[in-house]
C-alpha cells in the first residue's frame, strides 16, 4: 500500500506571515523521512496540508501519482499519528485499531480480527479490551500506530509522537517503528524537532529553515557537509573559519588548509565538525594551535573551546582526555573532514 | 494528580452548601410527608391517617394531572434534546455560526421561564404575531395557547431547554472533540462516520444527563403550565397550588400530597437518568464524573 | 490556526444555522415589537402605532419598585449561594472527599426536588415558628442554586493548578495573601459564572415567590404572571417582561467580557 509521496511548492501563510514559502520534499515508497526543525518552523503545518487538515496557499500534494490537493482528509490514506495519541475514549483498545476498518465498511467481526494483527504487531495484544483511559503514555502511542497502521495507509504521517515520552520508552519506540518499518514497509514522513531522533529513525532528513528545506539527505552527510551556515549551526556545528578558496585549499588565519574535494575559488567559511577535531600537543603536526578557554562536559565527553589566530574553536573528546583550562594545545582538523561553505550564505546568515 | 488534603478540611468547606441543602430539603420534605399523612396536622391533633392520598386517588384530578404532567414533560424533553442536539452537533461544524448560535443559546439562559411563557403567548395566542404573519383569522387559528395539546406550554419548554441541552453538549464536546474528530478523518471517517462514531457517542452522555435534568424540572415546574394552560386538567404543580390556596385550610394536607407525589417522580426520573448514563459509561468505558 | 479547518466546511450549513437561530430568536420577536407598540390592530403583521405607552403603563403599575425587589432577591441568593458552592466546589475538586457520590448526589438534590414542593413544606414549618416569610424565600431559593454554583467550581477548580497556591507559599505568600492574590483572581472568571447563575435563580423565580408572599411580595416576575394572565394589554405585558430580561441580558455580556479577560 506503500506509495512515493512529492510535496511541491508548499505554501501557508497565518495572516499574511508564510510559515512555509516554497517546501519541496520527496519521500520513496517504503521509506522514511524526518522532517527537523527548530519549534515554530511550520513542520507540523507541512503534515497538516499533507493529511488535508489545512489548506495550502499555494503548492500541491502527491502520493502514488495521485494529486491529493484539495482532497477531504478522509479519501487521502494518510493516517497520522500525533504528540498525543488521540484515542477514541468511549472505545476499547481493539475497537480503537479497527475503526479505520469499520469506516471503510468491513464487518465487525472482520475488522476486529485484522485490528487484533496490528495490536500484535504493537506488542499489545493482551490489552485489547483495556480503555484507553487506562494505558500509559506509551502504550497508548503504541495503539496509536496500530490504528494509523490498520488504516493502510499510502504514507504514515507521524507529528513528534514520541516527544511527551519518557526517554527510555522513547528509545522503545524507535525500536518500535524500525521493527513496524521491517514488518509492513509504510512510507514514513516523521516531524521532529530532536536531531537525535531523526538520525536514529529515518533515512533522509530533510531540515526546514525559514520556511523552505534548507538541506535535504543522509544524517551523516548534513552533519558533515552542510548546504549553509544555517544548516550547519542547526545541527550544532561549532567549528567555522571564515576566508578564500585559493587553488584547492582553504586560505584564512589558520594558513593554507588543503581540501579533500576541488572546490571553486572564492569566499568560503571552512566548517570541521567538533566531533571530528583531534586536540593534541602544540606541536608541528597542529592544524591550528591555541590556549584552552573552557573546557565543558557533554555527558561521558567534554568540549574543548580554544581560543585560536582564526577565533574559537571547539573540539570534543573522550573521558579523562580534556587538557586544563589555560594550556596550550594543537588541533588536527582531519582533511577527510574539511568542508567549504560559500560565502554569499555566510554574509547572508550573519547579515 | 489534585494534591490529597486531610479529609477534616474538606468537611469543612463543604459544610456551607451541604447544611443549609440538608436542613432546607430534609425539613421541608419531612414536613410535606408529616402533614399530607395528617401528622402535622393544620389544626387539631396528630391522626395518621392516609385519607389525604386516598382522597386525591379517588379524585380523577390527580390521575389527569399526573397523565397531563408526564405528557408535558416527555414532549418537551424529546423536543429540547433532538433540537439541542442538532444545534450542538451543527454549531461544532462552522467557527462564524458556531459563535453565533452559541451567544444565541447562552442569551436564552437569562430569560425566566414565566417571561418566555408572556412571549411565545403573544407569539402563538389566535391573535398574535404568528396568526399574522401567516393571515389566519383568530376563529380559525388552532388553540395553541390553552389548547387541548398544550402546544404553547411544551413550545416554551422546548425553546428554553433546548439552548440549555445545546450549551450542556457543546460544553462537553469542547474538550477534544474537534482533535478526535480530525484523527477519525486522518483514518478514512467521512463526515457522517464522524458524526455517527465519533461526535454523537461523545455527546450522548451529556445529552442523556440534560435531558434527564430537563424532564424533572418540567414535571416540578408551575409557571409556563399555569400561564399558558387550560384550566382542567392541571398539571401537578398546578393542582397543588390550587389546592394550597383553597379556603378549606384541610386541602393543603392535599397539596402537600400532590407536593410528595411529584418530588418521588422527579426524584425517580433522575435517579433513572444516572442508572441510564452509569450504563453508558459502562458501554463506552468513561468513569462517571 | 487561523482558519476553519477543511474537513468542516460542509454544503448547506448556512440555511441550518440560519433555522436554528431563527428558532432560539423567534419567541423574542413579539415583545420586542409589543413593547415598541402604541396601537397593533389584528391583523397588521407590524404594529399600527409606535410608542412607549406600555413602558409608561408599566411604570404605574410598580415597574420600577419590582425591580428593585428582583434585583435585590438575586443578589442576595447570589452573595450566600457563591461562596458556598465555591468552596464545596473546591473540596470535591481537590480534597478525598469521604463518601463522594452521597455528597454529590445530596448537593445535585435540590435539582431533583421541585421549587414548589419545598416551598410549601418550609412554610408550613416557618409560619408555626413565626419566622419571617422572606427568611423561607431566601433559603428555598438559595438552596436552589447552590446545585448550579457548586458545580460550575467544581469544574473550575478541576482545571485549576494547586501548584501556583504552593509556589506562591514558597515565595513568601501568606495564606491570606494567597487566597487575595493567587486564589481569588484566578478563580474570578468562574466565581461571576457561578454568581450570574445564582442571581438568576433569585432573579427567575415565580413559584416560591408566589407561595411564600401569596402576591403581597411583588417581583418582576410576579407582576409579568399578573399582567399577562390578566387579560388585554399586550404593550405593558411586553415592556415588564422585557425590563425582565435586559439587566440579566447585560450581566451575561459582562460575563461573557470578564471571563474572557480572565482567559487572556
Amino acid at each position: 500500500m506503500s506509495a512515493e509521496l512529492v510535496v511541491r511548492g508548499l505554501v501557508r501563510r497565518f495572516g499574511g506571515t508564510p510559515v512555509l514559502d516554497g517546501v519541496d520534499l520527496a519521500v520513496p515508497a517504503g521509506e522514511c523521512v524526518a522532517l527537523l526543525g527548530p519549534s515554530g518552523s511550520g513542520k507540523s503545518t507541512v503534515l497538516r496540508l499533507v493529511a488535508g487538515l489545512d489548506t495550502p496557499d499555494a503548492g500541491r500534494v502527491h502520493a502514488g501519482g495521485r494529486d491529493l490537493t484539495g482532497l477531504p482528509p478522509e479519501r487521502r490514506g494518510t493516517a497520522m499519528v500525533g504528540q498525543r495519541p488521540r484515542l477514541f475514549p468511549h472505545l476499547s483498545v481493539l475497537d480503537n485499531v479497527a475503526f479505520p476498518l469499520a469506516v471503510a465498511g468491513r464487518r465487525r467481526r472482520e475488522a476486529r480480527a485484522q485490528a487484533a494483527g496490528h495490536l500484535a504487531l504493537v506488542g499489545l495484544a493482551d490489552l485489547a479490551a483495556r480503555r484507553p483511559a487506562t494505558l500509559s503514555g506509551g502504550q497508548e502511542q503504541r495503539v496509536a500506530l496500530a490504528r494509523a497502521l490498520a488504516a493502510s495507509p499510502a504514507v504514515l504521517l507521524l507529528d513528534e509522537p514520541f516527544s511527551a515520552l519518557d526517554p527510555g520508552v522513547r528509545e522503545e519506540m524507535h525500536r518500535l517503528l524500525a521493527d513496524l518499518r521491517a514488518a509492513v514497509a509504510p512510507t514514513v514522513l516523521l516531524v521532529t524537532h530532536d536531531r537525535q531522533e531523526a538520525t536514529v529513525v529515518a533515512d533522509t532528513v530533510a531540515v526546514l529553515l525559514d520556511g523552505r528545506i534548507a538541506q535535504a539527505g543522509p544524517a551523516e552527510e548534513l552533519h558533515t557537509r552542510p548546504a549553509t551556515l544555517a544548516v550547519s549551526r542547526f545541527l550544532g556545528g561549532a567549528n567555522e573559519v571564515p576566508g578564500r578558496v585559493e587553488g584547492g585549499a582553504h586560505v584564512s588565519a589558520l594558513g593554507r588548509l588543503a581540501l579533500p574535494v576541488p572546490v571553486a575559488a572564492g569566499p568560503g567559511v571552512l566548517v570541521v565538525r567538533q566531533e571530528a577535531v583531534a586536540v593534541t600537543g602544540p606541536g608541528d603536526d597542529a592544524d591550528a594551535t591555541g590556549t584552552v578557554t573552557r573546557v565543558t562536559p557533554r555527558g561521558a565527553r567534554r568540549r574543548v573551546e580554544v581560543a585560536t589566530p582564526a577565533g574559537p574553536l571547539s573540539a570534543e573528546v573522550g573521558p579523562g582526555l580534556a587538557p586544563a583550562p589555560g594550556s596550550a594545545v594543537g588541533l588536527v582538523l582531519p582533511v577527510a573532514q574539511r568542508w567549504v561553505v560559500p560565502c554569499p550564505d555566510a554574509q547572508r546568515a550573519e547579515g | 494528580m489534585p494534591a490529597r488534603s486531610p479529609s477534616r478540611r474538606a468537611l469543612l468547606l463543604l459544610l456551607p452548601a451541604a447544611v443549609p441543602t440538608v436542613a432546607v430539603l430534609g425539613a421541608a420534605l419531612t414536613v410535606a410527608v408529616l402533614q399530607s399523612t395528617g401528622l402535622m396536622p393544620v389544626v387539631g391533633e396528630p391522626d395518621p391517617t392516609t385519607a389525604g392520598y386516598r382522597a386525591l386517588a379517588g379524585d380523577r384530578a390527580l390521575l389527569d394531572g399526573l397523565r397531563v404532567s408526564l405528557g408535558i414533560a416527555a414532549a418537551s424533553t424529546l423536543l429540547a434534546l433532538a433540537v439541542g442536539l442538532g444545534t450542538a452537533l451543527l454549531a461544532r461544524t462552522t467557527r462564524l455560526g458556531g459563535r453565533l448560535l452559541r451567544a444565541a443559546a447562552a442569551a436564552t439562559v437569562p430569560v425566566p421561564h414565566l417571561v418566555g411563557a408572556a412571549a411565545i403567548g403573544l407569539l402563538l395566542a389566535d391573535s398574535g404575531l404568528a396568526a399574522r404573519a401567516l393571515a389566519v383569522e383568530p376563529g380559525d387559528f388552532p388553540p395553541l395557547v390553552g389548547g387541548p395539546w398544550w402546544v404553547a406550554v411544551v413550545a416554551e419548554y422546548a425553546w428554553k431547554e433546548s439552548a440549555f441541552v445545546a450549551l450542556v453538549v457543546l460544553a462537553a464536546l469542547a474538550a477534544g472533540e474537534r482533535e478526535l474528530d480530525e484523527a477519525a478523518a486522518t483514518l478514512g471517517a467521512g463526515p457522517w462516520q464522524r458524526l455517527r462514531r465519533v461526535a454523537l457517542p461523545l455527546a450522548a452522555p451529556s445529552a442523556v444527563a440534560a435531558g434527564g435534568v430537563t424532564f424533572a424540572y418540567v414535571l416540578g415546574s408551575y409557571d409556563v403550565a399555569w400561564l399558558l394552560g387550560r384550566s382542567y386538567p392541571e398539571p401537578l404543580p398546578v393542582l397543588a397550588f390550587r389546592l394550597w390556596t383553597d379556603v378549606d385550610l384541610a386541602r393543603r394536607e392535599q397539596a402537600l400530597a400532590v407536593a410528595v407525589v411529584t418530588t418521588a417522580l422527579a426524584l425517580a426520573s433522575l435517579l433513572a437518568t444516572a442508572a441510564l448514563l452509569a450504563r453508558t459509561a459502562r458501554a463506552t468505558g468513561r468513569t462517571a464524573t | 490556526m487561523t482558519r476553519a479547518a477543511p474537513l468542516r466546511r460542509r454544503a448547506g450549513v448556512a440555511p441550518r444555522v440560519a433555522l436554528a437561530l431563527v428558532w432560539l430568536a423567534l419567541p423574542l420577536v413579539p415583545l420586542v415589537l409589543w413593547a415598541a407598540a402604541d396601537r397593533w390592530s389584528f391583523p397588521a403583521l407590524l404594529p399600527t402605532a409606535w410608542g412607549l405607552t406600555g413602558w409608561r403603563q408599566a411604570a404605574d403599575q410598580g415597574a420600577a419598585a419590582a425591580l428593585g425587589r428582583s434585583v435585590l432577591l438575586g443578589l442576595v441568593v447570589a452573595a450566600l449561594a457563591t461562596p458556598a458552592g465555591a468552596m464545596a466546589g473546591r473540596a470535591l475538586a481537590l480534597h478525598r472527599v469521604p463518601a463522594r457520590r452521597l455528597v454529590e448526589g445530596l448537593l445535585l438534590a435540590p435539582v431533583a426536588v421541585p421549587p414548589f414542593a419545598v416551598v410549601m413544606g418550609l412554610t408550613t414549618l416557618t409560619l408555626r415558628a413565626g419566622i419571617p416569610g422572606t427568611v423561607a424565600l431566601v433559603c428555598v431559593l438559595t438552596v436552589s442554586a447552590l446545585p448550579y454554583t457548586v458545580f460550575v467550581m467544581r469544574s473550575a477548580y478541576t482545571g485549576y493548578d494547586v501548584g501556583v497556591e504552593e509556589e506562591a507559599r514558597t515565595l513568601g505568600a501568606g495564606p491570606r495573601a494567597v487566597l487575595l492574590r493567587v486564589h481569588l483572581p484566578l478563580a474570578a472568571p468562574a466565581l461571576a459564572t457561578a454568581a450570574f447563575l445564582a442571581f438568576l435563580v433569585g432573579w427567575s423565580d415565580y413559584v416560591v415567590t408566589l407561595v411564600v408572599g401569596g402576591g403581597q411580595l411583588v417581583t418582576l416576575p410576579m407582576l409579568v404572571g399578573a399582567l399577562s394572565s390578566a387579560t388585554g394589554n399586550d404593550a405593558v405585558v411586553a415592556a415588564v417582561s422585557l425590563t425582565a430580561v435586559l439587566p440579566p441580558l447585560l450581566l451575561l455580556v459582562a460575563t461573557a467580557l470578564l471571563a474572557r479577560r480572565g482567559a487572556r
